[in-house]
């Protein structure tokens, strides 16, 4: 069973399976980033939609649903950003690589949201490097940190100036890939997961913040376990060692 | 690896000029081309692999006042976009149509000696 939807695709009506609309949906959002800085924006991606809907019209024949396997088709007859990389679309703005101190690595230096202790630093410089686990380059930090102060300046320095990696693309950049369908998707879905995760904690705090109120009312006072209490309440009573500022 | 990716990138430099040719023939040969018929033609010579690539190359010829097009109403859906030839555009593809006879004559030249394994 699927869920479907209708939609307008080039002036074409068409029905088609949830799973089916969201990679459609994925890839016209490539589409629309690759030429979004293209002067004939409009024009191009008014006329790669309207060709799809003519290929899907060719597809289904008499079938009355777009299904996933249709759309992937169609995607590789259309092809990918990456495809049209032979068809150079920003003409007039070509980037410049005369500069002579320019070291383009393709990955950006970015504070990680994602994994914080407490800016992100550590763990965006450990994205930067490829080290897999930011622990180390955390431990380092401290390191530094008792061996003169130095890094709690530099920290401090890098907090201000690195930029925090907000979007999807920003996230991809920090670790040197490429914005493509499949990578966006990825991040994606780690997204979600973070998300679902994050709630399904809130929910048990709730339930057993629910449960130990139970317990109050109905007269047995017990003190609360220390694990139950707000985190906030924790950091407020006992504030963390300088040391551990990373 | 680092051969391979040179390879590509000089195949993708030949096509691109290649292509701009084919489908200015194209257009000039049919008098008003709708995009879909240029790529039906182009795959029958085998020219390009995806056919996203065509329309930002049409919207730069456009852009660059080589092609203008008109709408049409079509029997099924909405209008269509068919693409012309300007004045400009027509002498371009003379320009065009010179170099590569004069290519031809140049690679054959050059290759005539070349024995190739494949």
């Amino acid at each position: 069973m699927n869920k479907i939807s209708n939609i307008n695709l080039g002036g074409f009506p068409f029905t088609i399976d949830e799973d089916a609309f969201n990679h459609l949906d994925k890839y016209l959002k490539t589409i629309h980033k690759h030429f979004g800085k293209s002067d004939s924006y409009e024009e191009i991606t008014t006329d790669i939609e309207t060709r799809m809907a003519e290929l899907f019209q060719d597809k289904l024949e008499d079938r009355p649903i777009v299904t996933l396997p249709d759309v992937k088709n169609v995607i590789l007859t259309m092809g990918t950003p990456e495809d049209f990389g032979a068809e150079d679309v920003f003409m007039d703005e070509a980037p410049k690589s005369s500069g002579k101190w320019k070291i383009k690595t393709g990955k950006r230096l970015f504070r990680n949201p994602e994994h914080e202790a407490i800016a992100g630093v550590c763990s965006g410089i450990a994205a930067y490097f490829g080290i897999q686990d930011a622990l180390w380059v955390r431990l380092l930090f401290i390191l530094l940190a008792f061996t003169g102060g130095f890094a709690v300046v530099v920290y401090i320095i890098l907090w201000a100036v690195l930029p925090k990696a907000e979007s999807s693309s920003d996230r991809l950049a920090m670790r040197g890939e490429q914005a493509n369908v499949e990578n966006i998707s990825k991040i994606i879905e780690e997204e979600l997961d973070h998300v679902t995760k994050k709630v399904s904690e809130i929910g048990e705090e709730l339930k057993s913040e629910f449960h130990s109120k139970k317990k109050v009312s109905a007269g047995r006072m017990m003190p609360k376990a220390k694990a139950q209490r707000p985190l906030s309440e924790i950091i407020s009573v006992q504030p963390l060692p300088k040391g551990f500022m990373f | 690896m680092k051969v391979q990716n040179l390879l590509e990138n000089t195949k993708q430099q030949m096509r691109k000029g290649i292509l701009e040719l084919c489908i200015m023939s194209i257009i000039s040969d049919e008098g008003e081309a709708y995009p879909s018929d240029i790529i039906t033609r182009l795959q029958e010579s085998q020219l390009i692999v995806v056919q996203g690539t065509m329309y930002p190359l049409l919207a730069r010829l456009k852009s660059a006042g080589l092609l203008n097009y008109t709408w049409k109403e079509s029997d099924a859906g909405p209008p269509r976009k068919y693409y012309a030839l300007t004045d400009g555009g027509s002498e371009f593809l003379d320009g065009l149509m010179g170099t590569w006879g004069q290519l031809v004559k140049a690679v054959k030249h050059s290759t005539k000696n070349l024995k190739v394994n494949k």
